[in-house]
């Protein structure tokens, strides 16, 4: 009896919602979604991106559990959430990242990222971006080391489109940003194969359009701006759009349920505010690339996004 | 009532019962921002200590004949006093450390260790019961700042007090010489204080049942 | 009115003996001071001017600089401190360059708080060397990426372009107020 009753009012974290699947179901299928943006790593930038990947999830699952093991809790590592993290955090690594760095991303991604703030549910900013911000101040010259895709010899360094533009002024033309064979992170340069399994998530309903969406009216919206403010100085929108790591950051990051707003009116802000910073870090800022940054702050606004846009019921006075 | 307290417990409570970083979280604008090398804290905890023990004690010492209206403003003359003692000193003995540690020195005044001691301790007890108050809380944050400037020196430059510590195989983490360095490893040792500080309690209650 | 007084004198009495102290320990203090600021300075124009033996200052107002003599007491060039801003903050660096202003003798800088790991490597043999004899004429150039053309070139570090210009930027500056002045001169 008591057995059942633990059961059926077991205490889950977030996120809660009604849906044909669990928690564990949806993590498992966004990880597998990401498959075309693995192969396309593999592709531009060879096999060993796949060690990374690999250490970067084994780190992160192991963190978890150890955790989990001291911390006397349940342990959830086969939710797939931190399966989830390391491969993302692994994504956006430059190719050929030092393999001990990637650990250590992956280790803190899930320990301070994420279980320090009681574990899944309670993390107030995306762990894998956390993990990437941390190791982008640890190791600041390794992770802006790029290698050049199409299986060139390794350690030839290559500017990616968006510090060539930054610095040189040079715009990379629209078609190999969005197929992906430039410098850059291992799993952000196509847009091509993350657009196919983000659409696919929208489409089986697992993720909300409303943030991608958001995010992309508000490149065009404040980086289109720009560009007719001055069209040598300030990239056209659409080079904003496929260059970095906009698209990965659009689907996946931002996107995560747990640090992102869950009301539709939310949403729409939270989106156009990582934009409205983007193209601010993009054009003004010291760094090229400012997708990640733009998420953790906009992470740090959901709470106050919530509460501020949660409707009100049929009725109820002000 | 209160149980008199022995003079060495004065001086020990300083070290970890009411250590001013780990339990009062107290002064956290100098532990924060000069703790980039062991050097650094070591100074920084010095001159503290320094200007916190002889405050104390001067402050103990005329705790009678200072009009209660005018306590605050006398014993913070008497601090700032100290402090441009110990700017001067440094600027004229050890140049190189007092550029490193900048405008932290002067902000000692500031600091609220010093004047949060000389309010709840130095102007109610003895001579001796302050100086010890002063030296154990003085100790204290000396010891929490080196350590915090010891890991952050360790991880950010393989270095402690620039001998080499780490194998060159490592990569330093350039982020722990940051200020987010800092903060988070603060933030780490302050969760491991009171992990610790739990841990005793619960073995303290175990104890005190099996007796 | 006791009170009054009581506070009055217990006040006066600590900004007095305070005052007194603090005089005393100036006092002491002061040449020492001032002589670390001088031995600094020398140390650093001897840094950038090797085979300098003595310096004087030279009256200008857009920034410090110093002439320097041999032991016959020739003038063999100038030691300039100047600054700029940097990628975070300002750069301050000292630099020795020859009596016509055409080569550089050698640079150091002085302050910086750029990133560590990446602008603060402008503080590292590597970079500094690059100014060794390093020609002025007619600006110094940055490059990145390729290989040296010409001898008015310097390449900027990897990943911290900005902090590698900023340096460039603060030396060429220098180097057009004092061309200014030496025209002035003659």
């Amino acid at each position: 009896m008591e057995e059942k009753i633990k059961k059926e009012f077991e205490f889950t974290s977030s996120p809660h919602f009604h849906s044909k699947y669990s928690t564990g179901t949806v993590m498992w299928i966004v990880n597998l979604s990401l498959i075309p943006a693995v192969i396309s790593g593999v592709i531009f930038f060879g096999l060993y991106q796949l060690v990374i990947i690999f250490t970067s999830i084994f780190f992160a699952i192991l963190t978890e559990a150890i955790i989990q093991k001291i911390l006397k809790q349940k342990i959830t590592i086969t939710d797939g959430s931190a399966f989830l993290t390391g491969l993302l955090l692994a994504l956006t690594l430059p190719p050929n990242f030092s393999l001990s760095a990637t650990a250590i991303g992956a280790v803190f991604a899930i320990a301070i990222g994420k279980q320090i703030f009681g574990g899944l549910g309670f993390n107030i900013f995306n762990p894998a971006l956390a993990g990437r911000a941390f190791l982008q101040a640890a190791f600041p010259v390794e992770i802006t080391t790029w290698t050049a895709p199409n299986y060139s010899v390794q350690s030839v360094s290559s500017a990616t489109p968006l510090a060539a533009f930054k610095y040189d002024k040079v715009l990379t033309e629209l078609k190999p940003l969005v197929v992906g064979n430039i410098g850059g992170c291992i799993g952000e340069t196509s847009a091509l194969a993350i657009l196919v399994g983000g659409i696919f998530l929208i489409a089986i309903g697992i993720v909300n359009y409303r943030i991608p969406l958001a995010m992309i009216i508000g490149l065009f919206l404040f980086g289109g701006v720009f560009h007719l403010i001055d069209v040598t100085k300030f990239p056209p929108p659409s080079f904003h759009l496929f260059a970095g790591g906009f698209m990965l950051g659009a689907f996946y990051m931002a996107t995560d349920y747990v640090t992102s707003p869950y009301t539709p009116k939310g949403m729409w802000i939270f989106g156009l505010g990582i934009s409205l910073f983007i193209v601010i870090i993009r054009l003004f800022g010291g760094v090229p690339e400012g997708v990640m940054y733009s998420i953790l702050l906009m992470n740090s606004f959901v709470p106050l996004i919530n509460r501020y846009t949660i409707p009100k019921p049929f009725g109820m006075k002000e | 009532m209160k149980k008199p307290v022995s003079l060495t417990q004065e001086y020990i409570k300083g070290l970890w019962e009411i250590n001013p970083i780990f339990k009062q979280i107290l002064g956290m604008c100098p532990t924060l921002a000069v703790t980039v090398s062991a050097i650094n804290g070591l100074a920084m905890g010095l001159a503290t200590t320094f200007v916190l023990v002889f405050s104390s004690v001067i402050i103990s010492s005329i705790r009678k004949i200072v009009p209660s209206q005018v306590r605050i403003a006398t014993y913070i003359l008497i601090i700032s006093t100290f402090v441009t003692i110990v700017d001067l000193v440094m600027k004229a003995k050890f140049p190189e450390l007092s550029k490193a540690l900048g405008p932290f020195i002067p902000l000692i005044v500031v600091n609220c260790i010093i004047l949060g001691r000389a309010e709840a301790f130095a102007s109610r007890n003895n001579v001796l019961r302050s100086f010890l108050d002063a030296l154990g809380n003085g100790s204290g944050f000396l010891i929490a700042l080196l350590v915090l400037g010891s890991i952050r020196e360790m991880l950010g430059t393989r270095t402690i007090f620039g001998v080499q510590v780490l194998p060159n195989q490592f990569t330093p983490w350039m982020v722990m010489i940051l200020p987010a360095g800092a903060f988070i490893t603060l933030g780490l040792l302050l969760g491991f204080a009171n992990a610790f500080t739990k841990w005793q309690e619960q073995k303290n209650k175990k104890s005190v049942l099996v007796r | 009115m006791k009170k009054t007084i009581h506070i009055i004198s217990v006040l006066t009495l600590t900004a007095t003996i305070s005052a007194l102290t603090l005089a005393s320990v100036n006092n002491w203090a002061k040449p020492l001071i001032e002589e670390n600021a001088i031995k600094a300075i020398s140390e650093a124009i001897f840094q950038v001017q090797p085979s300098a033996k003595s310096y004087e200052k030279i009256p200008l107002d857009e920034l410090k600089a110093f002439e320097v003599f041999d032991e016959n007491k020739n003038s063999i060039g100038y030691a300039v401190v100047h600054q700029g801003n940097g990628f975070q903050g300002t750069i301050k660096l000292i630099f020795g360059i020859d009596k016509n202003l055409e080569r550089i003798t050698s640079i150091e800088i002085l302050e910086q708080v750029e990133t560590p790991g990446l602008g603060s490597l402008i503080t590292e043999e590597n970079y500094k060397n690059q100014f060794r004899s390093l020609s002025v004429n007619p600006v110094i150039n940055l490059i990145k990426g390729k290989s040296k053309t010409a001898d008015n070139q310097v390449k900027a570090i990897t990943g911290a372009t900005i902090s590698s210009r900023a340096v460039v930027n603060i030396v060429n500056d220098a180097i057009r107020i004092l061309r200014k002045y030496s025209k002035e001169e003659k």
